[in-house]
């Protein structure tokens, strides 16, 4: 049965808005890459940016092929076509590495090496760089042939930790204000994609905002407020959409975040403590919860399909009833996955997913 | 300044990612005749490991292991330098570690490499991105005792995989550990590896214990 893509628009902007009226079940959210994308099509990633209608067709097809309700251009997220577009900018293309069969990456820290390369740093004009044209272009085609309304991805620290590497940690202690430099130019940057995205493609209707920073890991929360939640705070004064805090970290600081930042959800695997969610939905019952603990290297890529139905399950029966629930395995879905495991998604869906849902 | 004091001052200025202070200490130290021994274990690994517990209490940070990382380099070259018996003598044990092929992040690991290096182990670090070719070449030539696959990307669990295939059909003895946000037991038990760590501190600890497990093997 072809995939009716305007009740997925329909569930998902829903769903995230966090009304329950008019929508029939719990939305699929699937991060499709070009790892992904590859295997599926059997195609190399040149191939399948070679022309916007060939990366257009490809992502339809690939998001159609394990039922998934969004349809979200890899490309636009704030990593490494960000990343792309300062080495274009800046003559150093060379760091950028190119596979067959996943994302190309960029060398961290090869872009912003020394002290003087962030002083010189040339921001990109993304209307210049053709991976975004393709990426523009790409969007206005999935809009119109599945009427699913194409956002934006943004992000500070992603980008700063391509540019600068290892180096941008050192710099919170020993150069905070060269640090915050670079994340200036980086939010310029940033203005400019958006300003481009809004001029080729249209409004983006909801901004996924990869927010690396918000993790334990990396840093205290009143450093990842420096170095990207102001920043937040300043796209928000500009972009009236609403965001979502994307953060496949395994110790984000979602709670903290949402307390400082309006968010109207959250897109995360960790932690894998099913209470933490239950928490997070009954203090933050605003916030629309995307994913929470189903993670892509655990049953995903070494359970079997019933193990993945009762991670889905686990998932739907505690967070679903009364809405604000997305379904979304974080982060992008592995090469070596096995495919009944990611079709056991939706199928799990369909068998729980449906509203009324009974609670746990 | 007793060498109680003198090895106080190293250890707080590891703890406090200072390198220049560290360098300051270490060589007036020695000037003072305090012996290479007690730097090494009463004020470089201490302030490793006091640093290592703020970070599980969530006090430090990553800049904070990394700031110490150098500051503990720092003060091995000086030791190394002074003393050719520490470079010259066995190392504690030796570790192979890169990020593997289709993968370019190496922050984890650079903390990893950077942290057990000062600590008299012996770190090889292939950068990133490396084919299992190399881990392969690598480890025959310097026979390690651990080789850590490192990986950021969901992708690069099927990469470690295939090293690790590699690694045992040409009879490489070594512990394998592999490390990233990406990992869990499962995953670690599924593709052969000895171990797992999520990040670089819990890295560090796991890696010392599988070689001294070896050693006492």
């Amino acid at each position: 049965m072809p995939h009716d893509r305007t009740k997925s628009v329909i569930r998902f902007m829903k769903t995230l808005a966090g009304q329950v009226r008019g929508v029939d079940r719990v939305p699929f959210f699937a991060i499709i890459d070009e790892q992904f994308i590859s295997r599926i099509m059997g195609i190399t990633t040149r191939e399948i940016l070679s022309s916007p209608e060939t990366y257009a067709n490809c992502l339809i097809k690939t998001a159609d092929f394990i039922k998934a309700d969004t349809i979200q251009i890899p490309s636009a997220y704030a990593g490494p076509a960000e990343a792309y577009a300062f080495a274009e900018a800046n003559s150093k293309m060379d760091s950028i590495q190119w596979y067959d069969y996943k994302p190309l990456a960029i060398k961290q820290g090869e872009v912003c090496k020394t002290e003087e390369d962030i002083e010189k740093l040339e921001i990109p004009e993304h209307s210049k760089i053709d991976l975004w044209d393709t990426t523009y272009k790409t969007a206005n085609i999935i809009r119109e042939k599945t009427k699913f309304p194409q956002g934006m991805g943004l992000g500070i620290w992603s980008v700063v930790q391509e540019l600068r590497g290892i180096n941008a940690f050192k710099d919170i202690r020993k150069n905070p204000d060269l640090l915050l430099k670079l994340c200036e130019k980086i939010y310029k940057s940033q203005l400019d994609s958006y300003n481009n995205w809004i001029e080729k493609v249209g409004e983006s209707p909801i901004i996924m905002y990869t927010g690396y920073a918000f993790n334990k890991h990396m840093m205290s929360f009143k450093d990842a407020m420096k170095y990207e939640g102001q920043f937040i705070k300043r796209f928000q004064k500009e972009i009236k959409s609403p965001f979502f805090l994307h953060n496949c970290g395994t110790r984000p600081y979602f709670r903290e975040a949402c307390n400082e930042i309006d968010f109207i959800a959250v897109n995360g695997s960790h932690p894998l403590n099913i209470k933490y969610w239950i928490d997070f939905k009954k203090d933050f019952p605003k916030v629309t919860i995307m994913g929470a603990n189903i993670d892509v290297s655990r049953e995903l890529f070494t359970g079997t399909p019933q193990d993945v139905e009762e991670k889905v399950k686990e998932n739907i029966i505690n967070l679903a009833p009364g809405g604000r629930y997305i379904v979304s395995p974080i982060c992008c879905l592995p090469w070596g996955v096995p495919i009944p495991n990611v079709l056991a998604i939706p199928e799990a869906i369909e068998k729980y997913g449906h509203y009324p849902i009974k609670g746990a | 300044m007793k060498n109680d004091e003198m090895l106080t001052r190293i250890k707080n200025s590891i703890v406090e990612g200072e390198s220049e202070k560290t360098i300051e200490a270490v060589n007036e130290a020695l000037k003072r005749g305090v012996d290479y021994k007690d730097i090494l274990n009463r004020a470089i690994i201490k302030g490793a490991a006091e640093v290592g517990e703020l970070y599980e209490q969530e006090e430090y940070f990553l800049a904070d292991m990394l700031m110490t990382g150098d500051a503990i380099n720092a003060a091995m070259n000086i030791l190394k330098d002074s003393f050719l018996e520490i470079s010259e003598g066995p190392p504690k044990g030796i570790i192979l570690i890169g990020t593997v092929e289709g993968d370019v992040h190496d922050i984890g690991k650079a903390l990893v490499a950077s942290l057990l290096n000062g600590q008299a182990f012996d770190v090889i670090d292939l950068g990133s991105d490396v084919p299992p070719e190399i881990f392969v070449e690598k480890a025959k030539k310097l026979k390690p005792d651990v080789i850590g696959l490192s990986g950021l990307l969901t992708m690069s669990i099927s990469k470690m995989h295939e090293t690790i295939l590699l690694l045992k059909k040409e009879g490489i003895p070594a512990k394998i550990i592999i490390g990233g946000g990406i990992v869990s037991k499962n995953s670690c038990a599924m593709i052969g590896a000895d171990d797992c760590a999520k990040d670089g501190w819990v890295g560090i600890k796991k890696i010392k214990t599988l070689i001294s497990n070896t050693k006492r093997g």
